[in-house]
């Protein structure tokens, strides 16, 4: 199949990007250096309808397409890595209420995260269960019309910061993580729950990673989405969609890197001449521009197929976030090198993105995850057997 | 209480700017925005629809067939609708034969405030505001910091020698006003999607009303000549002095030219 | 059709702005080249005593449009009135109150309109104006299409002509033919709202001390009032100044604020933005002092000093106050 870029999805990638420029990325160092999360700039986004553009209409979205989509998350990442996260998190923790919810939970829930008045984050990583999921442990034990919820998450974007989580708990256990796992809608003003800590990372400072306590959360059985036991794959159908969105981040990263060397290099003379001009240089950002768009282009081409709904989406979205991720760290990478020792101190951009690009690499499954996922897709095609 | 905001589309700062061959200004050459000071007249508009003061926001604006993306931009940050008056006769209109188009067209149009910018950014005109209220034989209430309207009257805060005036006058009227009223709101994404099915009307020279004789030609003035300025010597910079230093060196260089 | 050369003439209390000085001397030389005389429109509190005296910077008579203190649209129609058929051009200043009365003009008697211009000539006894447009990118050279009524309206900037040194003369005193009935002497003054202190008129000033961001603060001005003082000149400011409240906003240069033709402007912690720029980048001579190397006044400066203001400006002060000590 083809796709299309249209001239709204031009409009609107000079909307953001303007909004990126004028307030997004003058704040980006600050935010860094603070560690602290841009509650502004959630309101700005929130105020400019950025924060609902993966909801329907009748909940207050814009429901736009994901290639729409990709070009927002695209030009604020560019601009500042962690604003980025706020509309990526907020599909992400969206979106299990978006696929196995039922009208009534949509409707109840979703117009006050497309409004940005909440946040909404995704809560299923444990300390003992990263890459591997069906390890989880966090139990959800039904009573009567509702469910307790007892144990901890980490890593949780945004966990301490929202006002709704989408939790993953083993409603039976004996089932283990692939079949007795199911999904939940938290509150986080629930009694019992806690965000105890914050942790302190390489990148993406402003957005709060945190760990999660859950200590006989009591959560109606209504706020259960879909069976029992159908978590899992919930999990997985989330994960499928949502890691598009990190490879839409780290294309931004990218390009933010690019557009950062480049200006600097046409600014800086050295042996008498314009660094840009010197053809080693040239070659790496002409290296560095074509890789960021090969990533952009896969990204745009998964996005499509997510709207048509593809049959082998999960080969498109891993394809295009391996390919964004180390695309996003190689770039970073160099962008650096072009500033010299410049591009090591805090008083350029690059140092703050080749941080920031890492993650890319790390969250929303590893690039061996990835990799893993690829390679199912791509011998599933080939007609090779799966090992017995 | 109806307010029509006049706008132009202009080239963006630092755009590719340039007057072709025959010495106008190219406008299909650069990258175009809705002339800043303009947005402050916007802006301003808005906010008395939101108070409830204005019943309806109507943009107008005289320029070529691109210039609805301007009218387009200014209906994502909010107002009813948007007149675009074009033709190839207003090719190289001054801002006298502009006066006389936005004159004719208001006067159909009605406002009780016709509000605009105090000036261009390209041309540096700042006449057509004045030049419209003289036209159409109505007051002008001129570079306002706050415009307010109440009670069949329109009032402007303007910054008088020693401090601020409020100067009023009955509608209908013509109003411009300055960047201090305060930054123009940006476009929200519903906006922006609203925008393309909010009425956007299009008028040749005839549905404004003005035959093309009343225009003259489209200009009263003719540019002979366009050139990049004369080069300036360049730039001499004092650097790593200690400032006592540094201070007998700027001295020097104002003695020199007899400036002190 | 005269070859007269009229201009607008501002009072208040009595005396003539300065920019009525400028333009009755810029008026003065161009009637001696198209042969005519340089006539006075005064208008504003106190002009027909003052209309006299602008004899002395070369005009010939002074038609007296009104007398009292009301917003100068309102003398629309007067002026309209006097200027009607009167001459080749009529100079305005490109202030607010001229820029108003010019607008009228042109829409009362459908004038070509010129500028704000930085040069007014006679060439091939047709007036030719120069103006920077496209924020100074380009220059154009312009002239009234043919078969356009007279008078033409100039708008001039504050410093293109230097007020002659004053003569003997004086003007031929007249009263205005009566006005039309016009909708525009229907805007008044509702309220009025005094300052503390008095602000000098920017547009006047021949050398201007101006702050921005790098000021930091009220205190800030303190040394730029300083050295203002020493050399003679008036204090102005940055958008960015005004906005925080730094100063009043009579005191911004710029794009929205007072565009200003100094013979010599100090910039101090001001990075240039255009918005900035296009309120002082005529004046003769600029200097700017900004701790970063890279900002952008320091292209277009005539002297760029890099270092910290709140060092190198009182250290200037002092220097020049030792100079002049002797």
């Amino acid at each position: 199949m083809t796709y299309l870029t249209t001239a709204d999805h031009d409009e609107l990638r000079a909307m953001v990007r303007e909004l990126a420029d004028e307030r997004i990325a003058p704040r980006a160092a600050a935010i860094d250096e603070q560690s602290e999360f841009p509650w502004d700039l959630k309101e700005l986004l929130a105020e400019s309808d950025l924060l609902g553009t993966c909801f329907e209409e009748r909940h207050g979205g814009t429901a736009l397409d994901t290639i729409a989509q990709s070009i927002l998350v695209e030009e604020i990442a560019r601009a500042d890595a962690t604003t980025s996260l706020i509309p990526i998190v907020q599909k992400l923790g969206a979106l299990p209420i978006l696929l196995a919810g039922s009208d009534e939970q949509q409707d109840r829930y979703l117009p006050r995260l497309a409004s940005g008045e909440w946040l909404a984050a995704f809560a299923l990583t444990e300390a003992a269960a990263g890459s591997d999921v069906a390890s989880n442990r966090m139990r959800a034990a039904r009573d009567g019309d509702d469910y307790v919820l007892n144990g901890s998450k980490r890593f949780i974007t945004h966990g301490g910061v929202a006002n709704l989580l989408t939790v993953f708990a083993l409603t039976d256990p004996e089932a283990g993580g692939r079949k007795g796992m199911s999904a939940f809608i938290v509150e986080t003003e629930t009694p019992g729950f806690a965000a105890p800590r914050v942790e302190h990372k390489m990148g993406i400072r402003g957005s709060p990673t945190a760990e999660l306590t859950f200590d006989d959360v009591r959560v109606p059985a209504a706020n259960r989405l879909g069976d029992d036991g159908e978590g899992f794959r919930i999990a997985m159908e989330t994960l499928d969609r949502s890691r598009l969105s990190i490879a839409a981040q780290a294309v931004g990263i990218a390009q933010g890197a690019t557009d950062a060397a480049v200006a600097y290099a046409a600014d800086r003379t050295q042996f008498g001449e314009r660094v840009v001009d010197f053809q080693g240089i040239q070659w790496m950002l002409a290296d560095m521009a074509s890789q960021t768009e090969a990533a952009r282009q896969l990204t745009y081409a998964a996005a499509a197929r997510v709207d048509a709904q593809a049959r082998d989406l999960p080969y498109w979205t891993s394809s295009a976030k391996l390919v964004a991720g180390d695309t996003a760290m190689k770039v970073t990478t160099d962008a650096v090198q072009v500033l010299g020792g410049y591009g090591y101190i805090t008083e350029y951009p690059v140092e703050r993105m080749m941080r920031d690009a890492k993650i890319t690499q790390l969250y929303e499954g590893t690039q061996q995850i990835q990799r893993l996922i690829v390679a199912r897709q791509l011998l599933q095609r080939a007609g090779v057997a799966r090992r017995g | 209480m109806k307010i029509v905001v006049c706008i132009k589309q202009v080239p963006a700062t630092g755009a590719d700017k340039r007057y072709t061959d025959d010495l106008r200004l190219d406008r299909a050459a650069a990258e175009t925005i809705i002339n800043p000071l303009d947005e402050y007249a916007i802006e301003q508009a808005l906010r008395l629809a939101d108070d409830g003061v204005a019943d309806s926001v109507t943009y107008l604006s005289m320029g070529p067939e691109q210039a609805s993306e301007a009218l387009r931009r200014a209906l994502g940050m909010g107002g009813d609708d948007a007149v675009l008056i074009t033709d190839p006769a207003l090719a190289g209109a001054d801002e006298w034969a502009t006066a006389r188009v936005l004159a004719t067209a208001l006067d159909r149009l009605a406002p009780d405030v016709a509000l605009m910018g105090m000036a261009s950014d390209d041309a540096r005109g700042s006449l057509v505001p004045g030049a419209v209220a003289a036209m159409r034989d109505v007051p002008l209430l001129s570079y306002g910091a706050e415009l307010k309207v109440a009670d069949g009257e329109a009032r402007v805060r303007r910054l008088s020698a020693t401090g601020y005036d409020w100067i009023g006058a009955p509608l209908p009227v013509v109003a411009t006003v300055t960047d201090q009223v305060g930054e123009p709101r940006y476009a929200s994404l519903k906006g922006i999607m609203g925008a393309k099915r909010k009425p956007l009307e299009t008028w040749s020279l005839a549905d404004a009303g003005v035959s093309s004789d009343a225009l003259r030609g489209a200009a009263l003035t003719r540019v002979t000549d366009a050139r990049p300025p004369e080069d300036k010597p360049p730039t001499e910079r004092i650097e790593n002095l200690p400032p006592t230093e540094a201070a007998a060196r700027i001295a020097d260089w104002l003695a020199q030219r007899k400036l002190v | 059709m005269s070859n007269d050369i009229l201009f607008l003439a501002e009072f208040a209390a009595g005396r003539p702005a300065r920019s009525a000085l400028e333009l009755a001397t810029g008026a003065a030389e161009l009637a001696s080249e198209s042969g005519g005389s340089a006539v006075a429109l005064a208008y504003g509190s106190g002009a027909a005593d003052g209309a006299a005296g602008l004899g002395a910077h070369g005009a010939a008579r002074a038609i007296v449009v009104g007398d009292e203190d009301r917003p100068a649209i309102t003398y629309a129609p007067a002026v309209v009135a006097a200027a009607r058929d009167a001459g080749l051009a009529i100079l305005a200043p490109a202030t607010p109150n001229g820029r108003d009365l010019a607008a009228a003009l042109v829409g009362s008697l459908d004038l070509p309109a010129f500028g704000p211009v930085r040069a007014a000539r006679l060439s091939d006894g047709a007036l030719e104006t120069e103006q920077a447009t496209l924020q100074g990118s380009v220059v154009t050279t312009s002239r009234p299409a043919d078969g356009a009524p007279a008078p033409a309206v100039v708008l001039v900037l504050a410093n293109t002509f230097t007020p002659s040194e004053g003569g003997s003369g004086s003007a031929e005193v007249t009263e205005a033919p009566a006005a039309e009935a016009s909708a525009l002497t229907k805007a008044t003054v509702v309220e009025s709202h005094e300052a503390e202190a008095k602000v000098v008129n920017l547009e006047e000033a021949t050398i201007i001390v101006a702050g921005g961001r790098g000021v930091g603060g009220e205190e800030g001005f303190g040394p730029l009032r300083e050295l203002a003082e020493v050399l003679g000149g008036a204090v102005g400011a940055s958008r960015a100044a005004a906005d925080a409240g730094w100063i009043p906003y009579q005191l911004q240069i710029g794009q929205t604020g007072k565009v200003v033709k100094p013979s010599l402007y100090i910039g101090a912690g001001i990075s240039g933005a255009i918005q900035h720029r296009v309120g002082m980048q005529t004046a003769e001579h600029v200097v700017a002092i900004n701790r970063d190397p890279d900002a952008p006044i320091g292209e277009f400066a005539d002297l760029f000093v890099v270092g910290d203001l709140f060092q190198i400006i009182p250290a200037l002060t002092e220097e020049l106050r030792r100079r002049k000590g002797g």
